[in-house]
């Protein structure tokens, strides 16, 4: 991957709804994290087939804590910094598992056509 | 987006710096983090934080879709540009406040006239459903009026379906003692259904209840809001007291709400009960009032109360056979013609006032946007949506629009509450003009169609002159591009002129006013007027029951009245010259098919002397004519002209005729021989201009009233009179206060009122227009000459001498002010059909007022420009030249 192709790269290669997803999960697997750590843990599960750039995330956390699905509390970072971490609200989690459900059926919708057309 | 997200995004618009603040903050630390993960996988320094931003991604591009994302854009971009908008007001303080001064004028005057419209025209009236109110009378001719009479009145209650409730009343006067002075106090006896046609929740007890106008009732008395205030210090437990009125005493029922407006200065209302000596069908002295009840429409009740009419014909006398019985609207009754004219006109003024604030504003505010216009230019050049640019306009014109509309607010609600205690006192059932939220509501839309007029003019002014856009981006600031300042100066010459129009045309209508209302003072009104003061005064029927005591009493006061060193005359009359007669009686005559009505007017021997009205011919009245001397009568050359007319008479004096003559407090007419004596030039009781009535006139000795007023001529030079009255009376009567007084000055000026306050008013309207068109003259012409500096330097340079730069400063000047001049005239010509009504002695063309407004504007035109012109004249040559 070249680096013009990964700077270049922003979040529109993920819609936000998946990524409002993964951030979500992503609290609830690992309870209190702040946006770099976020972000890696979103690059480590995702893995290399995805293009996120980090910063990307931020946008996402104000939205998300404008929705009351994220609180953000301050912490001090590993680098002695003071700096944001998130949890989820209960609201969250009743939301994420809302977007689960959705995006199951989503699939299963999308697996039946391609099923479908395949034979 | 959920609710909660969006109140979130709105907050968040209020929060911005914070926001920001965190984000740079939240940026950091994320890169420190990361710079510091990729050192220890074995990077350097360097490289590590190369590293780190790189997989940050975008830095900038991410915090502006965190703006987005978290704000309401538009809302952002209109805090922004309005507080963009309050800083360039802050720098430029004079600008603010001439706009501002200009805006508050123009808006604050309309405010407060449409509130005067609004509660005289426009309100209904302050009544439960009050369209259902109807006022009742018996029209002798078409168009004239007469009040109705008992049996009448009693019939028409009997026999009416279609109406829940008909009052009669009629005003009256009586002495309230027992609290201080005796003090006269003016009200209403009414029927009991009054306050079921004039609904009112009393502030304490009640109103009538039905019954309590039956005779044997007890007497009990309604007292006005302000009557229980000043003369009975806003006493509780007034319910308990009792008003001693006329000797009697009455249990107080109740008060009125404050704001209850029962007629002209109503102070109490007491029972109207119809003894037996007032059942007649020939004397007219009620007033009637109905309610139409649900169900009923107005030509419904209309068509039953004429068959009711007519169905009473024969019982009434033959002199009132051909009357008409006439049920009108209240609301339609109450504002006559001519004051509703008169009020339109002076709110159309004030409108056009408005605009020429309006234009004056706009062009300030086109002069300071042409300094902007490069900026749009551009903006436009690069993509900037005409949405865009128009939002920002209007934002940023925001703030001054809110500050003059605040300013016309205030100003509007400054005047309300200065003139309303000058307005007519008689503002009848209406309520008085207030500030209250239908003249807010039409503030707020004038300062918003103000504001949105004025918020797009920078903007427009860019749009529409697409030479101007390229002009303006090649280059210099309009000043040797012809097509960018012609077209921006266009405008504003336009304008310009359309206010010099405007201004004449109020000027020309102010004028044609004032010269009304000196050709109305100056009218012959027929009587001495100077130095002659009026009382009221009326007798209470407990201490004067019968006529003899009343006559008596009338020749002990004028003898006592006249007997005072600094009183040349005195008279008595039942009805103040000047004003309307509104006592009909019918008059009998050899030679007249039918009876004819006459007013009728009893004054004493002095009357005629006092007023210093001339003797025709015959003689006046004496003290011998009194009760038990044959009846005598004097009349108007108008009605011995109408007899000469119609009964062929060529000769009046010593013939004789039957008039029907009230009797003393009995509302009953008897018919008497009379024998005409005199004849007296015909005095003026109806409106400036119109014919005057046939009048006869009878001595009070032989027909007293119980209501009389006293005219006193003092000497010249005289301290005033009244105390000295006051005193004579009280040595023939110490019970017996003194009524209204007014000096003939003040009777005659109220009859004028109705063109004096117009007048004014649009005179100051004018005076303020002429102002603003001057100032707005002035603001082009300097412009004018700052833009052609350089070419007025180059004039210079070449031999022109200042003498011819002013002048032709000033010939531009005169030029705009001439073609206002032209568009004036013709608007003035296109008003004179509705200024004809108003106008008396002059017609709506008058050449001499035209010509003087012209001046006056020509006038102001050559002052508004002398200064530019002096500018232009001290242009230096030689600075403008090298400017670049």
């Amino acid at each position: 991957m070249s680096e013009k192709e990964m700077s270049g790269a922003r979040s529109m290669d993920i819609p936000y709804g998946t990524l409002d997803l993964l951030i979500l999960k992503s609290l609830e697997t690992m309870g209190r994290l702040n946006g770099y750590a976020l972000a890696r843990r979103i690059e480590q599960v995702a893995g290399e087939s995805v293009q996120l750039s980090q910063g990307a995330v931020y946008p996402a956390l104000i939205r998300l804590q404008q929705e009351g699905w994220i609180r953000a509390e301050l912490g001090v970072s590993e680098t002695n910094r003071q700096v944001k971490f998130y949890s989820l609200t209960a609201a969250g989690r009743k939301q994420l598992r809302i977007e689960v459900a959705n995006w199951e059926k989503g699939a299963a919708l999308v697996a039946r056509f391609l099923q479908g057309s395949a034979r | 987006m959920t609710i909660r997200r969006l109140l979130a995004r709105v907050l968040a618009v209020a929060r911005k710096r914070a926001h920001d603040h965190e984000l740079e903050n939240e940026i950091a630390a994320h890169l420190e983090m990361a710079e510091r993960d990729a050192r220890e996988s074995g990077m350097t320094a360097g490289e590590a934080r190369r590293a780190a931003r790189q997989r940050f991604g975008g830095i900038e591009q991410m915090k502006e879709e965190h703006r987005d994302r978290r704000g309401v854009a538009w809302l952002e971009n209109l805090a922004r540009d309005f507080l963009h908008g309050l800083n360039l007001l802050l720098r430029d303080p004079g600008y603010t406040a001439m706009v501002t001064g200009v805006l508050a004028l123009g808006i604050g005057a309309n405010v407060a006239m449409f509130s005067l419209v609004d509660a005289l025209l426009l309100k209904p009236l302050p009544f439960a459903d009050p369209d259902r109110i109807v006022r009742i009378w018996e029209s002798p001719r078409p168009g004239a009026t007469n009040s109705s009479s008992t049996l009448d009145f009693l019939d028409w209650k009997r026999m009416s379906q279609s109406l829940e409730a008909i009052a009669a009343e009629s005003p009256v006067s009586v002495a309230l003692t027992g609290t201080g002075d005796p003090v006269r106090l003016t009200g209403k006896a009414v029927t009991a259904d009054y306050f079921r046609i004039f609904p009112a929740a009393a502030a304490i007890g009640r109103t009538f209840a039905p019954g309590e106008d039956e005779p044997g009732a007890a007497p009990v008395v309604v007292l006005s809001h302000s009557t229980w205030r000043t003369h009975f210090d806003s006493d509780p437990g007034i319910l308990n007291r009792k008003a001693m009125l006329d000797g009697e005493p009455y249990r107080i029922a109740g008060v009125t709400p404050v704001d209850f407006a029962g007629g002209d200065e109503v102070q109490f209302w007491k029972p109207l009960i119809f003894t037996a000596g007032m059942r007649t069908r020939d004397f007219h002295w009620l007033s009637v009032h109905g309610r139409i009840r649900k169900g009923a429409t107005l030509v419904e009740a209309q068509e039953e109360l004429r068959a009711i009419h007519a169905s009473l014909q024969s019982l009434s006398p033959a002199w009132k056979r051909d009357w008409k019985i006439v049920m009108e609207p209240l609301e339609q009754v109450l504002v006559g013609d001519g004051q509703r004219r008169s009020m339109l006109v002076s709110f159309g003024a004030v409108v056009l006032v408005l605009l020429i604030a309006c234009a004056n504003v706009a062009n300030l505010v086109l002069a300071k946007g042409a300094a902007r216009r490069n900026e749009i230019a551009i903006r436009m050049a690069l993509g900037a949506s005409a949405g865009r640019l128009i939002a920002q306009s209007l934002a940023e014109s925001l703030g001054l629009v809110l500050l003059g509309g605040l300013a016309g607010l205030s100003t509007g609600w400054v005047v309300i509450r200065a003139a309303v205690p000058y307005l007519p006192a008689s503002m009848g059932y209406q309520s008085a003009p207030a500030f209250d939220g239908r003249v807010f509501a039409f503030a707020a839309a004038v300062a918003l169609g103000v504001s949105v007029l004025i918020g797009m003019l920078p903007f427009l002014q860019t749009l529409f002159a697409k030479s101007g856009r390229t002009g303006a981006l090649s280059g210099k600031q309009g000043l040797g591009v012809r097509g960018a300042s012609g077209a921006n100066l266009g405008v504003r010459r336009a304008i310009v002129i359309t206010e010099v129009a405007l201004s004449l045309m109020l000027i020309s209508g102010a004028l044609l006013l004032f010269r009304t209302l000196f050709n109305l003072e100056g009218l012959e009104t027929g009587i001495r007027i100077e130095n002659v003061v009026t009382a009221s005064i009326d007798l209470p029927p407990q201490s004067y029951p019968a006529p003899a005591r009343a006559a008596a009493f009338y020749e002990s006061l004028m003898e006592r009245v006249r007997a005072i060193p600094d009183v040349e005359a005195a008279g008595l009359s039942t009805f103040l010259p000047l004003r309307w007669i509104g006592n009909g009686e019918g008059l009998l005559a050899p030679g007249l098919a039918s009876a004819i009505n006459v007013r009728f007017k009893r004054v004493d021997p002095g009357y005629f002397s006092t007023m210093g009205i001339p003797l025709r011919g015959g003689r006046g009245f004496t003290d011998r004519d009194h009760a038990a001397a044959p009846g005598v009568v004097v009349i108007n050359d108008a009605l011995a002209a109408h007899l000469g007319e119609a009964a062929g008479w060529t000769n009046v004096l010593g013939q004789s005729a039957r008039l029907t003559t009230p009797r003393y407090t009995d509302r009953k007419g008897d018919l008497r021989e009379v024998e005409i004596v005199g004849v007296i030039r015909s005095e003026r009781t109806a409106g400036p201009g119109r014919p005057d009535p046939l009048v006869v006139y009878v001595p009070l000795a032989q027909a007293p009233s119980p209501g009389v007023e006293l005219l006193v001529r003092a000497r010249p030079g005289a301290a005033t009179v009244l105390p000295a009255v006051r005193a004579a009376l009280r040595q023939v009567d110490p019970l017996l206060p003194l009524g209204k007084t007014m000096t003939m000055e003040e009777v005659r000026d109220t009859n004028l009122s109705g063109v004096r306050r117009p007048a004014w008013l649009i005179g100051v309207f004018a005076g303020v227009a002429a102002l603003l068109a001057s100032v707005g003259l002035f603001g082009v012409l300097s412009q004018v000459v700052f833009l052609r500096r350089r070419e007025i330097g180059i004039r210079m340079a070449l031999g022109a001498r200042p003498r011819q730069v002013v002048s032709g400063v000033l010939r531009s000047a005169m030029a705009m002010v001439a073609y206002g001049l032209g568009l004036g005239l013709a608007g003035a010509a296109a008003l004179s059909s509705v200024m004809k009504n108003l106008i008396f002695g002059v017609s709506a063309l008058d050449p001499a007022g035209l010509a003087a407004a012209c001046g006056a504007m020509a006038f102001i035109g050559l002052a508004a420009g002398s200064l530019p012109a002096l500018r232009a004249a001290r242009v230096d040559p030689v600075t403008t030249l090298r400017e670049e």
